[in-house]
């Protein structure tokens, strides 16, 4: 079991480094460390192993693992409003929501300036189906903290969620400004906007992702990820530009040489899945079926607003 | 009335969907034929985890799963969806746009929301109807005439074979096969994932 320790180690620093849910696999590996009580020998890394543990035990219901951390927590940190957040989840998974909610205010009375409180409540009415009041709440929490990003792409998501398309782009545009390098964003604004029916705004906004990704890519050419469903929504935009007249609520212009662009999407598109090799890409030649010239026997199928 | 009977391929793949993102909506297509007054729901065809509420890889989706549901001599059936809460068994907004083009294509669509509470029990299919008048229409839980619950005896809407919901269990339960599948999402981050057929995951005795 000693042997395995440091793995278990590399493996939790890593999902807490890239903000991975994988919380039955760090309550496995985290118990053994808890129960070795090696945790101190983490130095400061034992506290956002305990945190991280934390949230997983009480993601799979192991409530004696969460309270466990979180009495080692508390005794670390007494009266920290780090470890009051924990508490607030940990109530929320067994207790009323209002029990947590009342918790919350309580302590947004004593410190107003606990974001990660404001974000909680949010959580707990969302949870609870109170949609309208999470977006007034959430909307007025980033009026104060205006540079939370995640909370913007949050609340362009409750949006959407509401089919408020147009309102979620919005929200999405502030995210832009305080992130303008991640395609992420980009990317969920450009379908956003394509939702919202706004296709000259879409295309732009898939083009825009493709240009931030290239300025970082490799010298390989072979769309992944990201880029591919960039690609497979500028092909959409193109067939949607090609087979009707569409406008655009926020007066974007179209871009100049949309035949070459449907060209360039194809080839693109189709290029990811040769790569894979004939055998291991599948679906290809449905894919291949999809780009095939456009027919307008209205066989595909389109969210005709 | 028709009546509707869920086939062990489309359960399962709409169980392990669901079971491998417990904590987000997930969605995906259904597909089947009618064969004189009865709807077979055969398979079920994954889309997203992901932004589930836009619809650009959406359309993309469905677009191609239907040409797979062709190549199959079947058809889009219906749509199905795991809301995000255990308590939220509502169709969501965009789940009534999707049911309703596919109803365009196939009068007798059916939408089915898996009821979060539910699943899990081995003995409880955990899966409630929604039906539309027609395609402009909205779309409503189906409630039986009489006592009969969907997918109790009795029922317009059955699985088959009846033991489905335990089996679905065990296998995500034991053999953890939810791991192996994977939807539209994952095929445009890995276009090598199968996520028309999920062969990977159907690693069991399918049972006619």
């Amino acid at each position: 079991m000693l042997a395995s320790l440091p793995s278990a180690l590399q493996t939790l620093a890593n999902y807490r480094i890239h903000n991975t849910r994988a919380s039955k696999e760090v309550v496995e590996k985290g118990k053994v460390l808890l129960d070795a009580k090696t945790a101190s020998s983490l130095g400061d890394d034992a506290w956002a192993f305990l945190e991280q543990l934390t949230l997983a035990a009480i993601d799979v219901a192991n409530y004696e693992v969460a309270d466990e951390c979180l009495r080692q927590l508390a005794a670390q940190f007494p009266e920290s409003p780090r470890v009051d957040v924990l508490s607030g989840i940990r109530m929320e998974a067994t207790q009323p929501p209002e029990t947590a909610l009342k918790f919350y205010d309580e302590l947004l009375e004593t410190d107003s300036s606990n974001a990660a409180i404001y974000k909680r409540r949010i959580s707990v009415l969302i949870r609870i189906g109170k949609i309208e009041q999470a977006v007034t709440e959430l909307s007025d929490y980033l009026d104060t903290f205006y540079t939370d990003v995640e909370g913007w792409v949050e609340l362009a998501e409750l949006y959407s969620s509401c089919n408020q398309y147009t309102s979620a782009t919005r929200a999405l545009s502030h995210a832009l400004l305080l992130a303008p390098q991640n395609p992420f964003y980009v990317l969920q604004f450009a379908e956003t906007a394509y939702t919202a029916d706004d296709i000259p705004l879409a295309i732009k906004m898939f083009m825009l992702a493709l240009d931030i990704i290239d300025r970082h890519a490799s010298e390989e050419s072979i769309p992944t990820g990201v880029s591919i469903r960039a690609w497979y929504g500028v092909k959409l935009c193109c067939r949607a530009l090609s087979e009707r007249s569409c406008s655009s609520a926020s007066d974007t212009l179209l871009p100049k040489n949309l035949p070459l662009l449907d060209e360039l999407s194809t080839e693109r598109v189709l290029t990811a899945y040769s790569a894979a090799g004939k055998d291991n890409a599948t679906g290809r030649e449905l894919v291949l079926s999809w780009m095939g010239p456009s027919d307008r026997s209205g066989s595909r199928l389109h969210f005709v607003r | 009335m028709v009546n509707y009977t869920v086939g062990q391929l489309a359960y399962l793949k709409i169980f392990f969907h669901a079971a491998k993102h417990p904590h987000l909506q997930v969605n995906g297509v259904l597909l089947g034929k009618k064969v004189s007054e009865t709807v077979e729901i055969i398979d079920a065809v994954p889309l997203l985890h992901h932004w589930t509420s836009l619809s650009p890889m959406m359309e993309i989706g469905l677009d191609l799963a239907r040409r797979h549901a062709e190549s199959l001599e079947l058809q889009l059936v219906g749509y199905y969806q795991a809301c995000e809460r255990l308590d939220d068994t509502a169709l969501a907004p965009v789940g009534e746009r999707v049911a309703s083009k596919v109803k365009e294509g196939f009068t007798h669509a059916v939408a089915l929301v898996i009821d979060g509470d539910k699943i899990g029990s081995p003995d409880n299919a955990a899966l409630i109807p929604y039906l539309a008048q027609s395609p402009s229409s909205s779309w409503r839980p189906y409630s039986e005439a009489g006592t009969a619950v969907p997918f109790s005896s009795g029922s317009s809407f059955s699985l088959s074979p009846p033991d489905l919901p335990a089996r679905a269990v065990s296998l995500v339960r034991d053999q953890q096969l939810q791991r192996k599948f994977g939807d539209f999402d994952d095929h445009l981050e890995d276009v090598t994932i199968d996520w028309l057929r999920n062969k990977a995951a159907m690693t069991f005795d399918i049972q006619e």
